[in-house]
């Protein structure tokens, strides 16, 4: 080819990209410099700005508040991401065999995540209610198992854990979907020369099922940290006491008048976690 | 020919369109209200409605926002360049917004001017008055806090009105059957205002205050500490974990012996219909199955006032704020939308959505007869002599951002970012140490007013 020709299949290669450079660059760069900007601002809501350097993220670093976010944040990451994962993978497993009525099955599995998050929410707060929910009534006034009512979701000690749980019974099925997808696509002879081999059923799930499932698990574990460490929703709707790290960035940031140069610095300090956190688990975990 | 005719006509229908555009140049009061509930709003809107058909070109647009929200809501608006003109929402929030410099306080003076300052009640335009001098908003509807408890239940166990901490105590404790679903008392433990509220009226009466009259915070004190202590005691009666005022549901099912709450209840106590809508609505599904007791209204009563080391009745207002805006026209048609809005017509309708809990701010209206008529009858019920009584209240309102007849809005300030509620929190359900929950809630203060 000659350079002329070379040159230009380049040109035209930049005039390709430029519209989404353009639209990445304006809503995606543009926005993250800007907050890197306003995160060393006190920044009025008539739009006035000071200049207090790194007082925002020296004010956060010090607050003892924001560390202990980050550890609920931790508890709440590893139990939803290890829940949802067991679960989704056992719930795929098992519908991946042959019974009647299966196709109902698979379609009922997945209402939980179908379900509007505000009704839901509402739906176990009424059942977990300490006077008048049917979780008191039928531990203490029905089984007597114990004559103390309990708050389970208002409580900060079980709250972490009925967050959690409602996390996992939520969003599984999006896991399971994954699974299910992937493990109807192994083939069957692999199962059949397995077990010639003499492979019991679990040394086939362990031999099979685990490293052709691998780069799905991989990708559903992705997902779910992503999703996640930023979930906001969930969390505040049904326990707002749980100071996971979103929650936490509300209270301090949102609540009342907008602070915007703590919101920046908090966003920044997440950004970068986040990055750093996908980043270890592709190279390390991952091996990509 | 026939052309150039019809594109003359064309000519002339779009000058004339130009013309009409012109003299009927649109202005707009974009009104954000705190009442979000269906019929209230729908009241509002018939009134902005009534505006409109008295006042040509001008839009009156309603738009409820939640209380909680509309600080950060309003954040976002004059981020974004839509700040409406026209607000109504708690004092603690206007002064906040005060301070942020966006409020039209020329507004609100030609607004007094033209009302008259005297007719306001005086406790209440003080409130709202910037340490300058300003006005940062206009009173418009008030409530007054205070235990409403079972009467026949106190009779039956022989126990004094909760009107001292020692009776509030001793009726809670004795009220109290936790085996069998009975809870002695309500007070705020989760981190919302219903808790700061409830705080603020145990504090002032142990004399304890954010600010002394010099404007230095002085909340870290032993008396404030008392409270805290005090307030514990009587979390040990609420019903399990954390609680806000929805839980005053468990009073109107009977399961409660006495609650925190403002003169809004009223109309829920006084009517069955209201209290079984208010029940079935919102707040608890399993609820709307339950069945009212009528004798509720005859067997509740109010204790408005506590007193420990001095009598404090507490109460809170709202008001009116017009935001500064870029159109004249739209600042003038804001002001005339004020002024309809305090015309007594217009006023009580609008304070008749809520009857007892909106109470007004101008003298005179509430010894108005129309006034005394409310579709309910809400207040034949209770009796003018005492509608009176709770309104003059507002003649003497106290709260911690008003010290002496000083305003220190920092205290609105330190109210929207909850410290108060979380500090509460703290104690009552982590179990934090209550000196060291008030230390760092004094610390959020300070950091808090040296932005």
């Amino acid at each position: 080819m000659s350079s002329v020709l070379i040159k230009n299949e380049s040109r035209l290669g930049l005039k390709l990209v430029a519209p989404a450079v353009g639209i990445i660059g304006l809503l995606v760069i543009y926005p993250i410099l800007f907050n890197i900007y306003l995160s060393f601002f006190d920044v009025q809501l008539n739009g006035t700005k000071t200049f207090v350097g790194m007082e925002n993220y020296t004010d956060l670093l010090g607050n003892p508040r924001y560390f202990h976010s980050i550890g609920v944040s931790v508890i709440y990451l590893i139990g939803t991401v290890v829940g949802t994962t067991v679960l989704g993978l056992a719930a795929a497993i098992l519908m991946n065999q042959e019974f009647r009525f299966r196709n109902l099955a698979r379609g009922l599995i997945l209402l939980p995540y179908f379900a509007p998050v505000i009704s839901v929410v509402f739906g176990w707060q009424f059942i977990f209610d300490p006077v008048n929910g049917i979780y008191n009534h039928v531990v203490v006034d029905v089984l007597h198992l114990t004559d103390t009512r309990e708050n389970l979701i208002g409580n900060p000690d079980s709250a972490l854990f009925v967050v959690i749980l409602f996390d996992i019974w939520k969003h599984f099925p999006i896991a399971y979907l994954l699974f299910l997808a992937k493990l109807q696509s192994v083939p069957k002879d692999l199962y059949e020369a397995a077990a010639i081999d003499g492979q019991n059923a679990w040394g086939r799930f362990w031999h099979v099922t685990l490293p052709e499932l691998r780069f799905v698990i991989a990708t559903v574990v992705l997902l779910r940290i992503i999703w996640n460490l930023n979930r906001f929703e969930d969390v505040y709707l049904l326990a707002p006491n749980v100071e996971t790290l979103p929650i936490f960035t509300y209270y301090q940031a949102f609540a009342g008048i907008v602070d915007q140069g703590v919101a920046a610095a908090i966003s920044v300090i997440q950004l970068l976690v986040l990055v750093g956190l996908i980043w270890l688990y592709v190279r390390k975990v991952l091996k990509w | 020919m026939k052309s150039k005719t019809s594109l003359f006509v064309a000519g002339t229908m779009l000058v004339n369109g130009l013309l009409i555009s012109q003299l009927t140049h649109a202005a707009t009061v974009e009104f954000w209200t705190a009442q979000t509930q269906t019929d209230r709003l729908q009241n509002i809107e018939l009134l902005a409605s009534t505006f409109e058909a008295l006042n040509d070109g001008v839009t009156v647009k309603v738009v409820a926002v939640d209380e909680n929200e509309m600080a950060t809501q309003m954040a976002a608006a004059v981020a974004a360049g839509t700040t409406p003109q026209l607000i109504e929402v708690n004092s603690e929030i206007i002064m906040t917004l005060g301070e942020e410099g966006i409020v039209d306080t020329k507004t609100h003076q030609g607004v007094i001017k033209d009302i008259g300052k005297n007719r306001f009640h005086k406790g209440a335009l003080t409130t709202l008055t910037s340490p300058s001098g300003d006005y940062y908003g206009l009173p418009y509807h008030g409530w007054i806090q205070g235990i409403w408890y079972r009467k026949d239940w106190f009779d039956e166990k022989g126990l004094a009105a909760p009107n001292t901490w020692e009776n509030i105590e001793t009726a809670a404790k004795a009220l109290t059957d936790k085996a069998n679903n009975q809870y002695g008392i309500l007070v705020g433990t989760k981190q919302d205002s219903y808790t700061e509220q409830v705080f603020t009226q145990l504090a002032l009466s142990n004399n304890a205050s954010e600010f002394d009259a010099k404007g230095n915070l002085v909340f870290n004190s032993p008396a404030t500490l008392e409270t805290i202590k005090y307030y514990k005691e009587l979390a040990k009666y609420n019903p399990p974990g954390p609680q806000n005022w929805r839980a005053r549901d468990y009073y109107l099912q009977g399961k409660m012996g006495m609650f925190f709450y403002s003169t809004y209840i009223m109309d829920d106590l006084a009517l069955a219909e209201v209290a079984k809508g208010s029940l079935s609505s919102e707040n608890f599904k399993e609820l709307s199955g339950g069945t009212f007791d009528p004798e509720l209204v005859k067997n509740t009563a109010f204790a408005p006032i506590i007193t420990h080391k001095s009598a404090a009745s507490y109460g809170t207002l709202s008001g009116l704020v017009a935001l500064k805006t870029k159109s004249a026209e739209d600042t003038k048609a804001t002001k005339d939308f004020i002024e309809f809005m305090y015309d007594p017509a217009s006023y009580i309708t609008f304070l008749h959505m809520a009857p007892g809990g909106m109470n007004p701010m101008l003298k005179g209206i509430a010894e108005d007869p129309a006034y005394l008529e409310d579709p309910n009858g809400v207040f034949k019920l209770y009796g003018a002599d005492k509608m009176k009584q709770i309104v003059s209240g507002f003649d003497d309102i106290r709260s911690f951002s008003v010290v002496k007849g000083k305003t220190f809005p920092a205290s609105g300030a330190i109210f929207a970012k909850s410290v108060i509620p979380r500090m509460i929190y703290d104690v009552t359900i982590e179990g934090k140490d209550p000196q060291a929950a008030l230390d760092s809630a004094e610390a959020e203060m300070k950091a808090i007013m040296g932005e």
